[in-house]
């Protein structure tokens, strides 16, 4: 049993997590070198994490409303239809009316409610520009975990991306068509992959090297690699995603793919027969692959 | 004494994060519901504390109870808040489309930064249990986690460890 063997799926979660010390980090890291599927994986969380702190990061930028600054200070507001009884006072208020500095702040959180929606606006566009820049940024990233070799079927659009990455990117030659026959590479991507625009980044620093049409997930996708001055590399894929939700014709009809994992390897299984048997056909084959003694996840 | 209106005081610096965090296990629900939820989790916190009901250490223990106290108000309040417009990015689908706990421990570890002891504090769980749910979360969510989990796709927990992929 090779060390990479031990590692399980907690380990990964781990990794992403900043929960590992530096030497079981290593291991983790060594793994993913061996183990593509496992590193794509790693990868698909990462993007979890960065797009969920693109879409809410903003929130924590903006200036909290009145009714937040210093809540904590506060005593909490009385609950609703226990007015507070002053001493020695008849209180004449109708037994559900709630006190006046209550109403009053309520007014104050309405109004900064209408200028909320403005900025909600505006927090969705930001969060639409920070989920691309951050994408772009772990892409950028030098292949340090990404792993040079991925021969695993891969079944998702980032998985494919990435094994793409992983081929072309420090290829000598990573692209087919460079950028200064333009107007070919898009040609030929409008003609195979249907969308030719290779987006100028030249904003962040990025220029286009090139492009080729590549294998995708269910249909030719298209693969433009962009350069920094420092040699940086970024990868930008993109297939036509309406391919995987159609898939007729492509693979044949009423293919059933069931993916499960164990001791460190990944089964898939594939067939036309009914779903209900190909799930049952799953999980009994899942079921015998485990009675060895090998971890399943 | 004067230590427990500093950490008071301090807890305030905490309410950008509170707010992102609540609006984010709100999962579009609305802002304002987001909102009050971070008020009265502060409010009701600042009053333990100076009841003495509670003795936050420092200000990261005092963080930890305003985050128990977010995610115990939230859990209540949120069983029929409406679900996200169309006009929110997959992700927060994706969110709205996980059960609360699940939500709750994956946005405390992934968006909020904190470590798996004190995200298990914060949801009053086993580390195991807290653990287990963040991995059920990264699943269910998925590896492209970016676009809405399609209805056909509701299956896919059936067994957990298989994936129907096609």
């Amino acid at each position: 049993m090779t060390p990479s063997a031990l590692i399980e799926e907690a380990d990964l979660h781990a990794l992403v997590d900043g929960e590992l010390d530096p030497e079981q980090r290593r291991k983790v890291e060594d793994h993913l070198l061996q183990h593509p599927e496992d590193a794509a994986l790693v990868e698909g969380w990462r993007r979890q994490n960065a797009a969920l702190r693109a879409a809410f990061e903003p929130v924590a930028l903006e200036t909290p409303p009145l009714s937040l600054r210093e809540a904590a200070a506060r005593p909490p507001a009385p609950p609703a239809g226990q007015g507070p009884i002053e001493t020695g006072a008849i209180h004449w208020g109708r037994p559900g009316a709630a006190p006046r500095p209550t109403r009053k702040l309520d007014e104050i959180r309405a109004s900064r409610r209408r200028q909320a929606l403005a900025s909600t606006l505006l927090t969705l566009i930001a969060g639409a520009a920070v989920a691309a820049a951050a994408l772009l940024f772990l892409a950028s990233r030098p292949p340090a975990q990404s792993p040079t070799t991925r021969a695993i079927a891969a079944t998702s659009y980032a998985a494919r991306a990435g094994l793409t990455y992983a081929t072309y990117i420090l290829d000598p030659r990573p692209v087919e068509v460079e950028a200064s026959r333009r107007g070919e590479l898009l040609a030929w991507l409008q003609e195979r992959v249907g969308f030719s625009r290779a987006p100028d980044l030249s904003g962040v620093g990025l220029r286009l090297l090139g492009g080729r049409v590549a294998p995708g997930v269910a249909a030719p996708a298209a693969f433009l690699v962009y350069e920094r001055d420092d040699g940086g590399r970024v990868g930008l894929y993109f297939e036509r995603a309406e391919a995987l939700a159609a898939p007729a014709g492509q693979r044949g009809q009423g293919v059933s793919v069931i993916e499960w994992r164990a001791g460190g390897f990944a089964f898939v299984l594939v067939g036309a027969l009914p779903p209900d048997v190909m799930q049952a056909a799953a999980e009994a084959a899942a079921a015998a692959v485990a009675a060895t003694p090998a971890e399943v996840k | 004494m004067g230590r427990r209106a500093d950490i008071i005081a301090d807890l305030g610096g905490a309410t950008p994060a509170l707010r992102r965090y609540a609006r984010a296990l709100c999962a579009g629900a609305g802002p304002a519901i987001a909102d009050d939820l971070v008020q009265s989790a502060l409010q009701s916190v600042g009053a333990r504390i100076r009841a003495r009901a509670l003795r936050p250490a420092d200000l990261a223990e005092a963080r930890i109870e305003a985050y128990a106290a977010l995610v115990g108000l939230a859990q209540k309040k949120l069983a029929d808040a409406p679900g996200p417009a169309s006009r929110h990015p997959p992700v927060v689908h994706g969110l709205a489309s996980l059960c609360f706990d699940e939500r709750a421990m994956l946005l405390l570890v992934s968006l909020e930064g904190f470590g798996y002891d004190a995200s298990a504090r914060i949801v009053g769980a086993s580390r195991e249990t807290a653990l287990a749910r963040l991995m059920r979360a990264r699943a269910a969510l998925g590896a492209e986690g970016l676009r809405p989990v399609a209805s056909s796709e509701g299956g896919r927990r059936a067994a957990s460890h298989l994936r129907v992929v096609k």
